[in-house]
């Protein structure tokens, strides 16, 4: 927790992106609805947690040798990587309560009690994808400057694809690809708790296929990790 | 510089057996056996390349030996490993701590790890004997090669270990801080520490190591004290053809036993 206390300008700029988002975003509540605008903010929001929080992290504590240091002491192996999967967790808890509170008070995005419970419960099924997706790049990927830019990319194509993919603009094929990919998915989970009424049949294949993406990601993430940069 | 009367007649701390390393089919480490007592500082001398780290690392539990057995502290690193890593201080090479914590809060996360409670106060002790009390809320970060050797050898024995290990501990130091740190480990090995170090510096390995093995491709070649290494080898003609001004070193023995040949 000192941790993310003193990295805390990175953590705002985590939470940053996503508000700004949802705020400039006021004018498309009637065409993607309250929900749509909230739920693709909390995506935005948990792809920078995971792939630039989670996965930048674990790639300067292998390079400096920190991860080594603790396979030392008389710990088991996964407290190490756990330790570091609670700070996401709570990263991910505090940005999508802090988009709640910014829906509602500056897009007056109204939820009832029970969609703010789902939808904080559907953002951690959510940002477990790209906290998994990260662990791919960081097993496949040694030098930390290299994940940081790759971690870069990822997020960013995720976002420009994610949120104008789905507008149609870049043809039916896109759009298409865009639902079914971990933006997509987890964006329609998030959505469909955020209003649990409409969720229906789609909205349970969107939480089966984001769980097979983290179960795939997860699996080639661990198998490919490495503890040390040699 | 010697401690016999220490070591003699005491169980080992550490114990490695028939050590085997191998890394696809290239044969890292072979048969190795030597053992460490309690208030020992042994030093594993080798060329780059020689097995040296493989065998730390198996030691260290972060490698995992084809055929051998480690014990530390008569416990098994492969049966007990948390009740072997517990009587285990480690001083890695390439070991860093969290640039961003205070060298206080790692020192108090560390203790923790090791289920040792330290008050404010201790802390505060540990810190003025390794004067560093002034840094107390200095990050990790912030502080020279020098103090953040003697933050780590304070990590390494804050649970009072029985083995410690030093993979290279004076590597880029200033000469003062060199000497500094050799008061400190030769410190531990009085309060009965038992040492393992790796070095490159045969000055530091003839100055503070009680009992040398010499490793070269995988093997050990040589274990003695540094003195009865060079007697027992002074009149090998490689050692008299190695030796400079006449007077036959360590380093001499060292580079008579493994070549002169410069390793990847």
């Amino acid at each position: 927790m000192t941790t993310l206390w003193r990295n805390r300008r990175a953590s705002l700029l985590v939470v940053l992106v996503p508000t700004v988002i949802l705020i400039s975003w006021k004018g498309l509540i009637g065409q993607l609805g309250g929900t749509g605008v909230l739920s693709n903010c909390i995506t935005v929001g948990l792809t920078a947690i995971g792939l630039m929080g989670y996965t930048n992290m674990i790639a300067r504590d292998r390079d400096k040798g920190i991860f080594q240091r603790l396979r030392v002491a008389p710990a088991p192996k996964w407290t190490i990587m756990t330790s570091r999967l609670a700070v996401q967790l709570l990263m991910i808890i505090i940005t999508t309560v802090v988009l709640f509170i910014v829906g509602y008070k500056f897009d007056d995005i109204s939820i009832e009690a029970r969609g703010y419970l789902f939808g904080l419960l559907a953002s951690i099924v959510g940002g477990a994808i790209y906290l998994s997706l990260g662990q791919i790049i960081v097993g496949l990927i040694k030098n930390p400057e290299t994940v940081n830019v790759v971690t870069r990319l990822v997020y960013f194509l995720f976002i420009m694809i994610g949120t104008f993919g789905e507008t149609g603009y870049l043809g039916p094929y896109v759009t298409n690809a865009v639902e079914w990919s971990p933006y997509g998915t987890v964006k329609d989970i998030i959505s469909a708790a955020l209003e649990p009424s409409t969720w229906n049949s789609h909205s349970s294949m969107a939480l089966l296929v984001t769980l097979g993406y983290t179960a795939v990601f997860a699996t080639f993430g661990i198998k490919w990790f490495r503890w040390n940069t040699r | 510089m010697n401690n016999d009367n220490h070591t003699s007649q005491t169980t080992p701390v550490l114990q490695v057996d028939g050590l085997n390393v191998y890394y696809g089919s290239f044969h890292a480490v072979s048969n190795v056996s030597f053992e460490v007592r309690p208030g020992e500082i042994f030093g594993l001398l080798g060329p780059n390349g020689a097995g040296k780290t493989s065998t730390l690392s198996a030691v260290e539990g972060l490698l995992k030996p084809q055929s051998g057995n480690i014990r530390v502290a008569g416990y098994s690193i492969r049966e007990q490993p948390l009740y072997a890593r517990a009587n285990m201080g480690v001083q890695l090479q390439a070991t860093s701590f969290q640039p961003e914590l205070t060298i206080t809060e790692i020192i108090q996360l560390y203790a923790g790890i090791y289920g040792v409670d330290l008050s404010k106060e201790q802390v505060a002790s540990i810190l003025a004997n390794i004067k560093l009390q002034d840094s107390a809320n200095k990050k990790y970060g912030q502080l020279s090669g020098g103090q953040q050797q003697r933050i780590s050898l304070v990590i390494a024995t804050i649970h009072d270990p029985q083995l410690v290990l030093l993979d290279e501990p004076t590597t880029g130091l200033d000469p003062q801080s060199r000497r500094q740190l050799w008061v400190r480990i030769e410190a531990m090995r009085d309060k009965g520490h038992g040492i393992l170090l790796t070095t490159h510096s045969m000055e530091e390995a003839e100055a503070v190591c009680d009992r040398i093995a010499i490793i070269d491709h995988g093997k050990i070649i040589a274990t003695d004290t540094p003195q009865a290494l060079i007697d027992s080898n002074r009149e090998r003609p490689e050692v008299i053809q190695a030796s400079r001004k006449g007077k036959v070193t360590l380093e001499d023995v060292f580079i008579g036993l493994t070549g002169t040949e410069v390793r990847s």
